[in-house]
C-alpha cells in the first residue's frame, strides 16, 4: 500500500477545481457582460407567454403528502439494518434469523398501526 | 432484561387496545403491567452480574435499583392520569404507549454497558418526550414547549454523539469496561481525544439532566408542557438522566478525576445559585417547580464531587425523596389547573380550611423538597452534604446550606398560601386515584425521613 | 475491501478529525446564531453527519466494525428524530394559521 499521501498528490483535484470553478464564472461574466439587457414588466414576469400568472406558486398542499413521506422515511430507513444482517447471513445462523424476524414483526405491527389507524387512506 | 421487554411489550399491547376501542381498559393494563415489570426487575437483584447480550448491558445492582424506582415513579404518575389525557384528545392509548416507551428507552439508560446503548436509550426516551410534550395541539405554550425541547434535544444529542466518537477514537472501544482498561493502562499519558471526548459528553448529559449552565430549556419546557407530562420529565427523565450520567463516571472515567471534578463544581454551584435565586422570583407554582429541580440538580451532582463506592446510594436516595415529593406537588398542581385553571400562589390562598388533606400532603411535599428534618428530603441532603464533607468540600457544603435556606423560603410561600391567607373559595374535588397516589406518597416521604435505613445502604 | 481501507489509511487520522471537526463547528454555529427553526433542524443534521463520518474514519482507524455498526443507529435514529421534527413544526403551523417561518422568530431561549 502507499505509505502516506502527500499534499502534492492533490494537485490534479486543484487543479480540477479551479478549472471548473473558472469556467462557471468566466461564462456568466461574459453573458452579462456582452448579453443585451431590456427590464420591463413583460419580461421580468416568471413566464414570458403572455399569460397572466395566478395566485401564488406555494399553495398549501394536503397534509397526507407529508404523513406519507413521514412514513416512507422510517420505514425506508430500517433497511439499513438489514445490509449487514444479509451479509454476515451465515454467519448469524438461525439465531440471527429469528432476532431478525422479531425486528421485522416489530416494524410490521408499527405498519399495520399505520393502516388501522387510516393515515395511508387517500379518499377524503 | 425482562422488565425491559415486559415494558416494550406493554407498550405495543396499548397501542393496539387503543385501536380496537377498549379504552377503559388502557389505565388497569397499564398500571398491572409496570406493576409486573416492577417484580421482574427485582426478582434480577444479583450482586454479581454478568453483561449480558454481547456486553451491551448489565443488569447490576445499580440498574435494578434505578430501574425499579423509575418504574415505581412511572407507577405513581400513570395513576394520576385517570381522565387526564382524555380531556386533552381522544388519542388516549397513544399517550400511554408512548410514556411506556420512554420508559423503555430510560431502562436501557440505567443499565447500559456500551455507549452505544446509552445513545439509543437517550433517543427512544427523547423522541417520545418531544411527542408528549406537545399533545395539546392547540396550545401554543405546548407547542413551544416540544418545538424547544426538540431542539435542546436534538442539539445535545449531536454533542453528546461527538464526545462518544472522540472516546471512541481514543480508546477504541464503546464498551465501559474496555474504555476504562484504557484509561487505567496508563491514566498520565491518555489521548488529548479523551479529554475532549469526555467534556463534550458531560455537557451533552448536563443538557439532558437540566444542570446550569444548560438548563435555559428546563423552565420554558415544564412549564409548556401538560402538567402530566412535566411531573414525569422532572422525576423520571431527570433520575434516568442522572443515573445514566452517574454510572458512566463511576464505571469509566473515575481515574480522571482530577480532570472532570472542576467542571462538575462549576455546575453544580451555578445550578444551586441559578435554580434558587431564580425559584425566590416566580410567581407561578409550576415555574417555580422547573426552577427548584435545576437547584436539585444541583445537590445531586454532589454525589459526582465525591466519587466513592457509596455515590450510587446517595443519589438513589436524593433522587426517590425529590422524585416522590415532586409528585405530590405536581398532583395538586393538576388539580388546581383543572379546576381554579390558574396556578399561581394565590391560587392556594385558603386550601387548607377546604381541602385539609391536599394541604396537608403538599406540605409534606414542600418540607421533604426544602430539606426539612423527619422527611426523606433531609435525608437525601444529609448524605449529600455528608458525602462532600468526606471529600474536604466544605466551601462547597456551606454554599449549599446557604442555598437551602433560600429554599426554605420559597417553598414555604406555598405553605404560608395555604394555611395563613384567608380566601373564601370553592372546595376542590380530589378522585380517589388522586387520593391514594397523594396518600401513598406523603407516607413514603414520611417513612423514608424517619426510617432512613430502609434504604440507605441498598446498592 | 482491503484495498480501500487501506487507500483511506493512506490519509493521516488528524485530517479527518479536523474536517468532522470543522463541520461540527458549522453545525454547531448554526444552531446557536439561527433564529428559523428549520435552518437549525438542518444544522444539527449537519452535526450528526460529522459524527457518522469521524465514527467511519476511527472505525476503519482502528479495523473495528462497531464504529460503522455505530453510524447505523445514528443514522436510524436521526430519520425518527426528523419525523417527530417535522411533525412538530407542522403542528406549529397549522396553529398559527400561517406557512410563515417567521413566527418562529418569536422564540428566545
Amino acid at each position: 500500500m502507499e505509505v502516506q499521501s502527500l499534499p502534492v498528490d492533490y494537485l490534479p483535484i486543484l487543479f480540477q477545481m479551479l478549472v471548473a470553478l473558472g469556467f462557471v464564472v468566466l461564462t456568466m461574466t461574459i453573458t452579462h457582460l456582452i448579453g443585451p439587457k431590456r427590464k420591463t414588466a413583460d419580461k421580468l414576469s416568471p413566464f414570458e407567454a403572455g399569460i397572466e400568472v395566478v395566485g401564488n406558486a406555494r399553495t398549501p398542499v394536503s397534509i397526507k403528502y407529508f404523513l406519507v413521506a413521514i412514513l416512507f422515511v422510517l420505514f425506508d430507513i430500517e433497511v439499513i439494518f438489514m445490509y449487514p444482517w444479509a451479509v454476515n447471513f451465515r454467519e448469524f445462523g438461525v439465531e440471527g434469523l429469528i432476532e431478525m424476524f422479531i425486528f421485522m414483526a416489530t416494524l410490521l405491527l408499527g405498519y399495520i398501526y399505520v393502516i388501522k389507524k387510516k393515515a395511508i387512506e387517500w379518499g377524503d | 432484561m425482562s422488565a425491559l421487554i415486559t415494558i416494550t411489550i406493554l407498550a405495543l399491547l396499548l397501542l393496539y387496545l387503543g385501536l380496537f376501542k377498549a379504552k377503559k381498559a388502557l389505565l388497569p393494563v397499564a398500571l398491572i403491567g409496570l406493576m409486573v415489570a416492577l417484580v421482574l426487575s427485582l426478582m434480577e437483584w444479583d450482586s454479581n452480574a454478568a453483561p449480558i447480550f454481547s456486553n451491551m448491558m448489565l443488569y447490576d445492582r445499580f440498574a435494578v435499583a434505578f430501574s425499579g424506582i423509575t418504574i415505581f415513579l412511572t407507577i405513581l404518575i400513570i395513576a394520576l392520569s385517570k381522565d387526564y389525557f382524555e380531556r386533552i384528545s381522544s388519542n388516549v392509548a397513544e399517550y400511554y404507549a408512548l410514556i411506556l416507551f420512554s420508559l423503555a428507552g430510560i431502562i436501557l439508560m440505567v443499565s447500559y454497558h456500551n455507549l452505544s446503548m446509552l445513545f439509543i436509550g437517550i433517543e427512544i426516551m427523547s423522541v417520545s418526550l418531544y411527542i408528549l410534550a406537545g399533545i395539546k395541539k392547540r396550545d401554543f405554550a405546548s407547542n413551544e414547549a416540544a418545538l424547544k425541547y426538540f431542539l435542546m434535544g436534538a442539539f445535545s444529542t449531536g454533542i453528546l454523539l461527538f464526545g462518544v466518537t472522540l472516546i471512541y477514537g481514543a480508546s477504541g472501544s464503546f464498551d465501559l469496561e474496555g474504555i476504562k482498561q484504557y484509561i487505567l493502562k496508563d491514566p498520565t499519558a491518555v489521548s488529548p481525544l479523551l479529554y475532549t471526548g469526555i467534556t463534550l459528553l458531560i455537557v451533552g448529559l448536563s443538557f439532558k439532566v437540566g444542570a446550569a449552565p444548560f438548563h435555559f430549556w428546563v423552565p420554558d419546557v415544564y412549564e409548556g408542557s401538560p402538567s402530566l407530562i412535566s411531573a414525569y420529565m422532572s422525576t423520571v427523565v431527570k433520575v434516568a438522566g442522572f443515573a445514566a450520567f452517574l454510572r458512566l463516571i463511576m464505571f469509566s472515567f473515575a481515574p480522571l478525576q482530577d480532570f472532570w471534578i472542576p467542571m462538575i463544581i462549576g455546575m453544580s454551584v451555578l445550578s444551586l445559585l441559578i435554580g434558587n435565586v431564580t425559584a425566590v422570583y416566580q410567581q407561578h407554582f409550576k415555574r417555580m417547580l422547573a426552577y427548584s429541580s435545576i437547584s436539585h440538580v444541583g445537590y445531586m451532582l454532589f454525589a459526582i464531587i465525591a466519587l466513592n463506592g457509596s455515590s450510587d446510594n446517595a443519589v438513589f436516595v436524593y433522587a426517590a425523596a425529590y422524585s416522590v415529593a415532586t409528585i405530590i406537588a405536581f398532583g395538586v398542581l393538576i388539580l388546581l389547573q383543572g379546576q381554579v385553571g390558574n396556578d399561581s400562589f394565590d391560587s392556594f390562598n385558603g386550601l387548607a380550611r377546604k381541602n385539609p388533606f391536599l394541604a396537608l400532603t403538599l406540605t409534606i411535599a414542600m418540607l421533604s423538597l426544602a430539606g426539612i428534618p423527619l422527611t426523606a428530603g433531609f435525608i437525601g441532603k444529609f448524605m449529600m452534604f455528608s458525602k462532600a464533607l468526606s471529600s474536604y468540600h466544605i466551601f462547597l457544603v456551606v454554599f449549599a446550606a446557604l442555598n437551602a435556606m433560600i429554599g426554605i423560603f420559597y417553598y414555604f410561600k406555598v405553605i404560608v398560601a395555604m394555611y395563613f391567607k384567608e380566601e373564601d373559595r370553592k372546595e376542590l374535588i380530589v378522585p380517589v386515584y388522586f387520593k391514594l397516589v397523594l396518600g401513598f406518597s406523603a407516607l413514603v416521604t414520611i417513612a423514608l425521613g424517619v426510617y432512613p435505613d430502609f434504604i440507605a445502604s441498598l446498592i | 475491501m482491503e484495498t480501500v481501507s487501506q487507500s483511506i489509511q493512506g490519509i493521516p487520522l488528524n485530517h479527518y478529525i479536523l474536517l468532522s471537526a470543522i463541520i461540527f463547528t458549522i453545525g454547531v454555529i448554526g444552531v446557536l446564531i439561527r433564529r428559523n427553526a428549520i435552518i437549525i433542524f438542518m444544522s444539527v443534521e449537519l452535526m450528526l453527519n460529522a459524527v457518522n463520518l469521524l465514527l467511519t474514519a476511527f472505525s476503519v482507524y482502528w479495523g473495528d466494525a462497531s464504529g460503522q455498526v455505530f453510524v447505523f443507529f445514528i443514522m436510524a435514529l436521526a430519520a425518527a428524530e426528523v419525523a417527530i421534527g417535522l411533525a412538530i413544526l407542522t403542528m406549529i403551523y397549522r396553529n398559527t394559521n400561517s406557512t410563515d417561518i417567521n413566527i418562529l422568530n418569536r422564540l428566545k431561549w
